[in-house]
């Protein structure tokens, strides 16, 4: 049984559809790679499985039940969402933002309590932010930003985690940091992870699956090794590339001819 | 950042006291800061009633607003003639510091204060009307400000509304609607005769002093009510300030609880331009000063309505009693706020943030 997926999913903005008719079946305990060209609905799609896009047709479930259905306080606390531009209040400090991500878990008049306090400190800690607790978020370096947003939405303590774009803005140290963490935290916690990449290499290398979209439909889907060839890449990126094995983990490479 | 901890060994124990003196510092100074401000708000609020030509003591002013001794010369003085200005001085200041504060977080920019963004002008194109076309006075005066600043609130949602809300274009609908507004005013005064046009001026200067009972009671109520709805508002607002798709990540219902907001604060500030005229800045300083002194983004609705009140009691210490002839308070805030707009306009440049 798996947790979240997507039935006939049909999503567009204004009058124009970006993707139609998807079928999405998200891995638990998995992270998923969602890759693409630009512009070819892969954010969008994201932003279909995390319901900040109403459903043109079909439906997302989640647990069995549509996610429209839902009450979005209780979708709050199974699924969380990394959005590829989050707002930063001026001068906000970091424990002040990662302690509001415990928000779906508190009501109108309920205080802070241990539960959420503990939350907080582990997410501070498995993103390595502890000592920048006191620091403005606008004074931070982009990879540390960045951690600090991962730490919000880990303090939400959902089992299922979706990121779009994160490594966008970041450079190839950083990048890999921040999926490397997604891996301990995949290792650690069985947490479903789903996250949108633009380089496919570092979509082979840290994810499990990989779901290639191409002018909003899905052209293929698999683990990476499956997945990945030259033809593939053609297709998607429009690139002439040869595919060889990673040297360091053995996972398809792709490089450009 | 190179230096980075891993995260499968950063050390539990540090982050948990480091995190638990963070809350509790944040905790100490709210509570702190929102203490010193009440008492500073009742002092101001005392002294008001305290200086003039009868000058009185601070006990006997305290007794004779709470009704506790029976001197009738102090009474007339304190409860008949300053009473209702000091009241006056002190709703208005916590309405507009509320409302202001809850347009700057929602809008995410600091110049997003309901004076800059048609309201106010609503308010006061309709009061204006109503004093220079029906010889309007009084209760009526406010009524129409009342009417005219919620019609203007929603013009501005309707108008700014795409896909929901956002900050930058209600900001600059708003400044197109209040220039607007400005100059259907410019227009109705020309047209004014003398006596209207100065009694029109004098509303659109904003004073403390021209309030009625009437008024006032209604203003009391509307904050008793008001005042707990924006402080639960409060919450949704926190996750709406991480901008629309993290606050519906977190559970909430952006457009629901922006609607919520818009609504009270409109209300808020619609009430305050009703009884004490368009007194200008006093929202548009509250929030940032609250903050400052909270320290950064904590936003506390409460805090920057105490800020307001403190604002305009002594706004209207100094315009009656420190200038050679009384002056409307809304000079005085004018005064002060102009410098402190060039200074937000300058700033806000150079970081080349809106917000």
């Amino acid at each position: 049984m798996t947790r979240l997926r997507a039935e006939g999913l049909t999503l567009g903005y204004d009058d124009r559809t970006v993707v139609a008719n998807l079928d999405v079946t998200v891995l638990d305990g998995r992270i998923t790679a969602i890759v693409g060209a630009n512009a070819c609905g892969k954010s969008t799609l994201l932003r279909g499985l995390a319901r900040l896009l109403p459903a043109r047709d079909g439906a997302v479930y989640l647990d069995g039940r549509a996610v429209a259905d839902m009450r979005t306080a209780d979708v709050a606390k199974v699924l969380g969402l990394l959005p590829q531009t989050p707002v930063a209040p001026d001068g906000i400090t970091v424990a002040d933002l990662v302690s509001r991500g415990r928000y779906p878990h508190q009501g109108w008049f309920r205080r802070w309590t241990d539960r959420d306090h503990d939350a907080v400190t582990r997410a501070l800690d498995a993103t390595g932010t502890t000592d920048l607790i006191d620091r403005p978020i606008r004074d931070l370096s982009g990879g540390q930003r960045q951690r600090v947003w991962v730490a919000m939405a880990l303090a939400q303590e959902t089992d299922l985690l979706l990121l779009d774009e994160p490594t966008t803005y970041l450079d190839i140290n950083h990048q890999v940091e921040l999926l490397r963490l997604l891996r301990t935290l995949n290792a650690q916690s069985g947490k479903t992870i789903v996250v949108v990449l633009h380089d496919l290499n570092l979509a082979c290398r840290f994810c499990d699956h990989i779901i290639a979209m191409s002018d909003g439909a899905i052209v293929a889907e698999g683990t990476p090794a499956d997945v990945v060839s030259a033809e593939l890449v053609q297709k998607v990126f429009g690139l002439d590339c040869l595919v060889v094995p990673d040297p360091v983990a053995g996972t398809p490479m792709v490089v450009p001819v | 950042m190179t230096a980075t901890t891993h995260p499968a060994t950063a050390p539990t124990g540090t982050a948990a006291s480091a995190l638990r003196g963070n809350r509790r510092r944040r905790r100490a100074r709210s509570v702190l800061v929102t203490c010193a401000l009440t008492v500073a708000v009742a002092a101001l609020f005392v002294l008001t009633m305290m200086v003039g030509s009868f000058r009185i003591g601070a006990g006997e002013v305290v007794a004779s607003v709470l009704h506790l001794s029976d001197n009738p010369s102090v009474d007339f003085v304190v409860r008949g003639l300053r009473l209702p200005t000091a009241a006056t001085a002190l709703t208005v200041g916590l309405a507009l510091g509320a409302s202001g504060t809850i347009f700057q977080q929602l809008l995410r920019n600091p110049l997003a204060s309901p004076d800059f963004v048609g309201i106010t002008s609503g308010a006061g194109f309709a009061a204006v009307t109503g004093i220079v076309l029906l010889q309007a006075g009084g209760l009526v005066v406010s009524g129409l400000a009342l009417g005219g600043a919620v019609v203007a609130g929603l013009l501005m949602y309707v108008l700014a509304w795409r896909d929901g809300v956002t900050g930058y274009r209600f900001i600059l609908i708003g400044i197109g609607a209040s220039v607007f507004f400005d100059g259907l005013v410019g227009y109705v005064l020309s047209r004014a005769r003398l006596f209207e046009a100065r009694q029109a001026m004098h509303w659109l200067t904003g004073s403390v002093g021209q309030a009625s009972g009437d008024e006032l009671r209604l203003l009391c109520a509307a904050l008793l009510v008001l005042l707990p709805v924006a402080v639960l508002l409060q919450r949704p607002l926190r996750a709406l300030e991480l901008g629309d798709d993290a606050a519906r990540t977190l559970g909430t219902r952006p457009d629901l609880s922006r609607a919520g907001l818009l609504a009270t604060a409109v209300v808020l500030v619609a009430l305050a331009v009703a009884v004490a005229g368009p007194i200008v800045f006093v929202a548009l300083v509250a929030g940032p000063i609250a903050n400052r002194l909270l320290g950064p983004a904590t936003g506390g609705i409460v805090p920057a309505a105490l800020v307001g009140a403190a604002l305009l009691l002594t706004a209207d210490l100094v315009a009656v009693h420190l200038m050679p002839t009384p002056l409307p308070t809304g000079v005085v805030t004018g005064a002060v706020g102009a410098p402190y707009l060039l200074w937000l306009l300058a700033t806000t440049n150079r970081q080349g943030a809106g917000g």
